[in-house]
């Protein structure tokens, strides 16, 4: 792996070159490799910020700069700057402010309000002393150190990647990009954007009857219980509301894969004439104006859908030219135990763009955070660090008015048989009620003081 | 000294404190509660605790939990209780030990004596250096004379004293905290904090080392380490 781990500038401005719109690539080549005759170069006015300095003050520190405010770099940030307070470290995410996916489902049934799952990325930077920079990351050159992003070119001495997913729309067969942008428009799967989440309330909110389909992708998807669980919210609502609904819950899964008593429980005793449970349902296609789903041997068609594809790495791994092609979620080849690429002891990978078998949570990535901010402040510090596991801790939502929830804990170990991480201890409270869907609040609460405030 | 077996009495200094400042600033007198620890409903709050903690308490062997299992009553409030109060930095469980969230001093008393009583680890996680080598030795020296007036010769701790058992303890979690104590990620008593500042962080693994290997009284223990706890089946 030794010649993609090294990614020449070359390599770089090809790869950017293939993502940004034309005429950048040949900017980035001005402004590191002089072009023989810069004078003339036509700089579009609006494209000249992408080629200046990002406007932060000098660093104090070397600088970590963190790609992406989730759970995982809102998490990386502050515990970098507890661990080491000589961190220059600044945060980057595209979008203005932060909004919590764990708990969304309580508050697509009015359980919790938007305040409760939305915060200010300028204080989680205030309270925890870093900078944060709303931008777009374009790409990075890991031999000059630099990071491209729409407010400029930032210099790093550590970069974190915590970007996150994307869907993977090919593997339901839907491989046109167009049309891809055109289903996740129309049926969001709510598990990657904001807006997402906002259609899919009012998508609910509005529905008058009919079938509402719903499915759980394959593979290692972001958050093992929620599909299910978003299943038993709008049952929950449309029981309530008294909508003559139907929940078609197709699942690319043969079983349902998580707290399955639980959940067979639920869809059997409290929405048995609400969710129809299909399991090995492969999605083989869908057909958005037809608004019909297809799998291996049926066909559905639906009123309205959220279709959640599987997902993948976010592409900002692979169009710097890090991914390895094998892996089947397009992620990088790390050191499993100190998240750094292999070869490169500045570029970090954490959260659910980590290339670990890890369950993809907001918890794991919180967990995972205090440790890789060791492992990063130990390599600046000349420190030791042993390797400590995240933990993953689920939700789920199974009733409403008042919030019943039950909860699901897992620990990790590393296999030394195996050479594989494996679950270690598991805990599940499958009972969901009254005091699960506190300790739900009381969960999201902490976590959410974590990141942002204290 | 107890009244009764199961009567329990804490100190609420900062109670005293908060309810009446101009008694506590002329005489420093501190409360003493007293409580009837009501078991059941110990096992009933704590199962808030085990969706995180696990129905045993016993951490996990990478020390990102640490066992509570076994653990002096008085300690475990303290913990608790500095942890509420944003004392000891612990965000995540912050809001689980609110009074809003798990009760008063009632449940915090019934908690803790539901968990001093379940049976320990009997594989914890221990340090790297086993007897017969000169680390060990080294540990055993700087633990008797650096710790062990606090936490006692084989690690028992005190309770009267809220000093933590370090015995079965995973070494993996007390280096951890040691090492936040030392860098200032964690407040401690300033007795600890003075030993933990002397020491370097190699004394302070060969010290804690040394306490990893002192057995745990096999009354403490559990059967084996596949035991779990029936009060959560
Ligand atoms: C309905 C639902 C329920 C869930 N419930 C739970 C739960 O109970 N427990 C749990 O632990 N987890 C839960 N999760 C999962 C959790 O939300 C994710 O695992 C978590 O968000 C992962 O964190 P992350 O930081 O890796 O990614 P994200 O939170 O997605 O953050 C990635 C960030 O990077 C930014 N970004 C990406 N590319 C760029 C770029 N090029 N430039 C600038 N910024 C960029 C994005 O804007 C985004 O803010 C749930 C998820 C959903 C959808
Ligand atoms: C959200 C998860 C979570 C919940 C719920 C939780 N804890 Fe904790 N607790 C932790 C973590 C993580 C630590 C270790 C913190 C550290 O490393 O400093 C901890 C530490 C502790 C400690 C300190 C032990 C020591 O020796 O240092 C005590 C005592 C404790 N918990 C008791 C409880 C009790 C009692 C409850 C229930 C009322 C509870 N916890 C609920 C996560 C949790
Ligand atoms: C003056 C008494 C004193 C001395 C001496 C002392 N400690 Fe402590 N130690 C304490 C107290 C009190 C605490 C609890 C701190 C708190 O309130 O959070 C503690 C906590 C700890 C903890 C965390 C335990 C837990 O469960 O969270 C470890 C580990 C520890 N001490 C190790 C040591 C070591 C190693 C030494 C010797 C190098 C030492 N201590 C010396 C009083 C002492």
């Amino acid at each position: 792996m030794t010649d993609k781990s090294k990614l020449s500038r070359r390599r770089f401005l090809q790869a950017a070159g293939s993502t940004l719109v034309a005429g950048v690539p040949a900017l980035a080549v001005a402004q590191h490799e002089p072009a023989p005759d810069e004078s003339t170069a036509q700089t579009p006015p609006s494209l000249a910020r992408l080629l200046r300095k990002a406007d932060l003050p000098a660093p104090k520190g070397p600088r970590v700069v963190i790609v992406g405010g989730g759970w995982s770099g809102l998490s990386m940030a502050k515990y970098l700057k507890l661990q080491n307070p000589a961190f220059d470290v600044v945060l980057i995410d595209r979008q203005p402010a932060f909004l919590s996916f764990p708990l969304s489902n309580a508050w697509l049934a009015d359980q919790v309000d938007l305040e409760f799952l939305s915060h200010s990325f300028f204080e989680a930077a205030r309270h925890h002393d870093y900078r944060f920079l709303q931008a777009t990351v374009l790409g990075f050159d890991r031999e000059a150190r630099k990071v491209y992003s729409d407010a400029g070119i930032l210099d790093y001495d550590y970069l974190v990647l915590a970007p996150g997913i994307e869907y993977d729309y090919a593997r339901i067969g839907v491989e046109d990009p167009v049309e891809q942008q055109t289903l996740y428009h129309r049926y969001p799967g709510g598990f990657y954007s904001s807006s997402e989440l906002l259609t899919i309330k009012r998508k609910i909110h509005e529905f008058k009857r009919g079938t509402f389909l719903l499915n759980v992708p394959n593979g290692d998807y972001r958050c093992s219980a929620a599909p299910y669980e978003r299943a038993c919210v709008m049952a929950a609502m449309f029981k309530k509301h008294n909508v003559r609904a139907k929940i078609l819950l197709l699942d690319m899964n043969s079983d349902i894969t998580i707290m399955k008593d639980a959940f067979s429980r639920a869809f059997h005793d409290l929405y048995a004439d609400i969710i129809d449970y299909l399991p090995s349902s492969m999605i083989s296609n869908v057909d958005v104006a037809g608004r019909s789903v297809e799998t291996e041997f049926d066909e559905y068609s639906f009123d309205d859908a959220i279709i959640y594809p599987p997902i993948r790495a976010s592409r900002l791994l692979e169009e710097a030219g890090i991914v390895n092609p094998s892996s089947p979620q397009k992620t990088a080849d790390t050191d499993p135990f100190r998240y750094n690429l292999v070869g490169d002891e500045h570029v970090y990978i954490t959260g659910d763009s980590r290339s670990q078998p890890f369950s993809k949570g907001g918890h794991t990535a919180n967990s995972e955070a205090q440790y890789v901010a060791e492992v990063i402040a130990g390599h600046a510090l000349g420190r030791e660090v042993v390797w400590r596991s995240p933990q993953t801790m689920c939700f789920s939502t199974m009733d409403i008015d008042p919030l019943r929830a039950m909860s699901h804990i897992t620990y990790y170990r590393y296999d030394e048989a195996s050479k594989d991480f494996a679950f270690d201890r598991i805990h599940s409270v499958d009972n969901w009620d009254v005091t699960g869907g506190q300790a739900s609040l009381a969960w999201a609460e902490g976590l959410f003081q974590d990141m942002f405030y204290e | 000294m107890f009244r009764h077996p199961r009567r329990f009495r804490f100190l609420a200094g900062l109670f005293a404190l908060v309810l009446c400042p101009r008694l506590y600033a002329a005489d420093p007198v501190r409360m003493v509660l007293e409580f009837q620890p009501d078991r059941d409903n110990g096992r009933q709050v704590y199962a808030t605790c085990a969706r995180c903690h696990l129905p045993e308490a016993w951490g996990n062997h990478d020390g990102t939990y640490p066992q509570l299992a076994g653990q002096h009553v008085n300690v475990l409030l303290k913990q608790l209780l500095d942890i509420r109060t944003g004392k000891r930095r612990n965000p995540s469980m912050r809001p689980f030990v609110q009074e809003r969230t798990v009760g008063g001093y009632q449940n915090l008393v019934d908690v803790v004596s539901y968990i001093t009583d379940l049976p320990m680890d009997p594989a914890h996680n221990r340090g790297p250096w086993p007897e017969a080598t000169p680390e060990y030795a080294k540990g055993k020296t700087l633990y008797l004379d650096n710790c062990s007036g606090c936490h006692g010769a084989s690690g028992e701790g005190n309770n009267e004293k809220s000093y933590p058992r370090l015995q079965g303890q995973h070494y993996s979690y007390t280096y951890r905290q040691a090492i936040a104590a030392k860098r200032g990620l964690r407040k401690v008593n300033l007795g600890m904090l003075a030993v933990v500042n002397r020491l370097s962080e190699e004394e302070l693994k060969f010290a804690l080392n040394y306490v990893s290997r002192i057995p745990v009284p096999k009354k403490d223990l559990a059967p084996n380490p596949g035991w779990r706890n029936p009060d959560f089946k």
